[in-house]
């Protein structure tokens, strides 16, 4: 674009009309001149947007002359493959109808490309018409940087978490091989194997919100949630996100839930029983998540001898740590948990 | 224990030495014979080279180095492998997306039903 022959012409226009803004807006200019933010101006009355000024910034960003800039349109800066959804907007910032600031990219003289937020703010004429669109650009070489930088220590902090409590089911299993029943070694495995599954799927969400199926989900697949056909489990309540520490707890809940059930419950006899999982958020009492393990079609139940690890993380750990309450019912024709709880915030995922 | 499994070989790359031996705990008790395990890319690939293996058990990251050159010689000689990892499953190379991954720890059920999944003639891998 360096050798356009027509240049001479369409740049002459365009100091033209920067030094008729020059004298109209004298320190204004000098400051955008000046000022340590990338800025062009490009004229709007021409459909492909050519730049008519152009700051000391943008020129040191993208490393091209004044020379280069003036009279080239707006999209020859930019770099190939920009993102079309960006684009789209950009389109419509330049007809100062703005649907968010676009990032994209921008390409260097010597080709590299830079990661830019574009903010587009029309300038518009005494009759209001549309003449400029002053354009200004954050560089985000350094955000993405640290953003990539902050992705790769929570991946090793995953990862190392992982290979921990990896080693910590290796030592369970190391100690008291040959030492302690099989049974008692495995679910000792299978609780630490819980809490790093609800780890991992936190850590896949970076720490924030899982989904109350997801957990299930991770939770549930070794107990034949997958089976297709054979599948014990009916399922149904929106994607509800959980905070962290919830999730933490719900997928341990759920483990404890499911292990007794193939036991005791609904699970301990091939082909005869079923697992309802039910939830919703209701409205009561500010909002409320509310769900129910409900096992049917299994052996009669009743209430436990002693209470172990699991009803007591049940109890006490949902009622406790959730500031919810939770109801557990031994009916004869199945065991049911109700668990009631403050929903969290803006907890439903929006559909993608 | 069924015959057909108990002959089957299964090669653990695993760096992590408690964690290689939970594997192998894992793959004897489902009747499996392990090779290894091997630590690093080049012992595995002479483990590979030395005795027959029928199916392999892959720790991507080791210690820094990948394990994909292992892959890499499994997938030429037609042996079916299952990727293990402490990341996150999109960590996986794009070029070895088509395998199944299992996260680490690894649970018993899981990775018996991924094996036994593996070892079927007709649902081998890409």
């Amino acid at each position: 674009m360096q050798n356009d022959p027509d240049k001479s012409g369409s740049q002459k226009a365009a100091e033209d009309e920067v030094e008729g803004f020059k004298q109209e807006l004298g320190p204004f200019v000098v400051a955008a001149e000046t000022t340590r933010m990338a800025m062009v101006f490009t004229d709007a009355k021409k459909a492909d947007e050519p730049i008519i000024f152009a700051n000391d910034s943008f020129l040191s960003l993208t490393g091209f002359t004044r020379n280069n800039v003036l009279g080239e349109t707006f999209k020859s800066f930019l770099a190939p493959n920009c993102d079309a959804r960006a684009l789209e907007q950009l389109e419509a910032a330049f007809k100062d109808a703005s649907d968010g600031d676009p990032e994209l990219c921008l390409k260097r003289q010597d080709g590299s490309i830079i990661p830019t937020s574009v903010f587009v703010s029309p300038v518009c004429d005494e009759r209001g018409d549309l003449v400029q669109n002053f354009v200004s650009f954050v560089d985000l070489t350094k955000h993405r940087q640290e953003q990539a930088h902050l992705r790769f220590l929570l991946d090793e902090l995953n990862h190392r978490t992982q290979n921990t409590l990896a080693t910590v089911m290796a030592i369970i299993g190391q100690t008291l091989r040959g030492m302690a029943d099989d049974d008692l070694i495995a679910k000792l495995e299978k609780r630490v194997l819980a809490l790093s599954k609800a780890n991992s799927l936190l850590g896949a969400e970076n720490w924030d919100r899982v989904g109350v199926r997801d957990v299930l989900d991770r939770i549930l697949a070794p107990f034949g949630l997958n089976n297709g056909q054979d599948c014990k489990f009916a399922i149904r309540g929106e994607n509800v996100r959980l905070q962290p520490k919830v999730a933490l707890t719900f997928a341990m809940v759920f483990h404890e839930l499911a292990t007794n059930a193939v036991q005791y419950g609904a699970l301990s006899e091939p082909d005869a029983g079923l697992i309802e999982i039910e939830w919703s958020v209701e409205p009561a009492q500010g909002r409320e998540l509310r769900l129910r393990w409900r096992e049917v079609g299994g052996p009669s139940v009743g209430p436990p001898q002693h209470k172990g690890f699991g009803s007591r993380l049940i109890e006490r750990g949902l009622a406790q740590e959730l500031n919810g309450s939770v109801q557990l019912t031994y009916d004869p024709s199945g065991f049911v948990c109700e668990i009631k709880m403050p929903a969290p915030q803006e907890s439903v995922q929006a559909p993608s | 224990m069924n015959n057909l499994v108990s002959a089957r070989r299964v090669l653990v790359v695993e760096d992590e030495v408690m964690v290689a031996w939970a594997v192998e705990d894992m793959l004897t008790s489902l009747g499996y014979t392990v090779v290894g395990p091997a630590a690093r890319v080049d012992q595995a690939l002479s483990l590979i080279e030395n005795g027959s293996v029928d199916a392999a058990v892959l720790d991507i990251n080791l210690n820094g180095e990948k394990s994909y050159p292992v892959a890499d010689a499994l997938i030429a000689r037609g042996v079916p492998f299952i990727f293990s990892t402490g990341y996150n499953k999109t960590s996986v190379h794009t070029g070895y997306l088509g395998y199944t991954t299992l996260q680490k720890p690894l649970d018993g059920s899981i990775l018996e039903k991924a094996l036994a999944e593996l070892l079927v003639p007709t649902m081998r891998m890409p």
